[in-house]
């Protein structure tokens, strides 16, 4: 597996901003983690998954 | 002691939050492709190779963690429309809280307030498909109204475009004695299941009129104030 850089601070962008909504719950908030960190966290997983499939593939596994 | 669902998310929320930039920052400066300097950590009950704790951390900071703070946001974001004030923290809901809170006031939901028909988290009972249990089309609208709310791409007055689900009213009246006593519930009771005539028709408005929410008008200051 190589770097996970972009995928780990869009995650900590997404954490803070889920944070943000919990502590201060609101319509502006919510929107912001309905809308931009829910993606985020998807675009994150999509990511993380395909970069672990291309390891297991380069091991043959 | 009492503790809130309001708490708990609040508490497992943070910590989940917290947590993860930690472990996010860890995994952004770790790389992936080169043996790191110690072989083995100490995790309390086993040593286990440094590489795979590596690994094991990124997929809690990135698959694990995630998926937990989403639920509880989604939780907290379902069970938040629950509460009056979820509600009126959107100035253009205002005028349907105020109205309902306004002992003077003879709409429908004025009248379950004051008479303490519904006891708390009144919206919600007569709104529930807002709700977790409620339906999609109800969800997708929410979404499409907490849109157009924060990037202000609607107009005052606003309109409701869903239909009102009788099924609410439902909810806690059918069956009733009294409920069952009005002949006319009988004779319209299937067009009142299937939704084409609404509770609304005979038992009056609901909350106030568009032309009392329209900015200008002589009610809107009136309606806008928070009632104490």
């Amino acid at each position: 597996m190589r770097l996970l850089r972009w995928e780990a601070m869009c995650a900590s962008v997404a954490f803070l901003l889920t944070l943000i909504f919990i502590l201060v719950p609101g319509p502006y908030p919510m929107a912001i983690f309905t809308f931009i960190a829910q993606p985020l966290f998807a675009i994150v997983a999509v990511g993380y998954l395909l970069k672990v499939r291309a390891d297991l593939r380069k091991r043959g596994l | 002691m009492n503790i809130s669902y309001l708490q708990v998310v609040m508490v497992l929320g943070t910590l989940m939050c917290v947590l993860g930039v930690i472990l996010c920052i860890r995994t952004a400066r770790t790389r992936f492709d080169v043996e790191p300097a110690r072989k083995e950590v100490n995790i309390g009950i086993a040593h286990v190779p440094a590489m795979l704790f590596a690994r094991l951390v990124a997929l809690v900071a990135l698959i694990v963690l995630p998926a937990g703070a989403v639920f509880l946001a989604n939780y907290h974001v379902f069970e938040g429309v629950h509460e009056v004030r979820g509600c009126a923290s959107c100035h253009v809901m205002l005028p349907m809280v105020n109205d309902m809170k306004d002992p003077a006031s003879g709409t429908l939901a004025a009248r379950h307030y004051k008479n303490r028909w519904i006891a708390e988290d009144q919206c919600y009972h007569c709104h529930s498909d807002y709700g977790l249990g409620g339906s999609l089309e109800a969800k997708m609208t929410g979404f499409r109204h907490l849109a157009r709310y924060t990037t202000r791409t609607y107009h005052e007055p606003i309109d409701a475009r869903v239909r009102f689900d009788n099924k609410n009213c439902f909810n806690c009246h059918e069956g009733t004695p009294r409920f069952e006593a009005v002949q006319s519930h009988a004779t319209a009771h299937a067009k009142l299941v299937a939704n084409e005539m609404i509770c609304l028709n005979c038992h009056g408005q609901a909350h106030p009129t568009s032309v009392q929410r329209t900015p200008g008008s002589s009610d809107y200051a009136r309606l806008m104030e928070a009632f104490k």
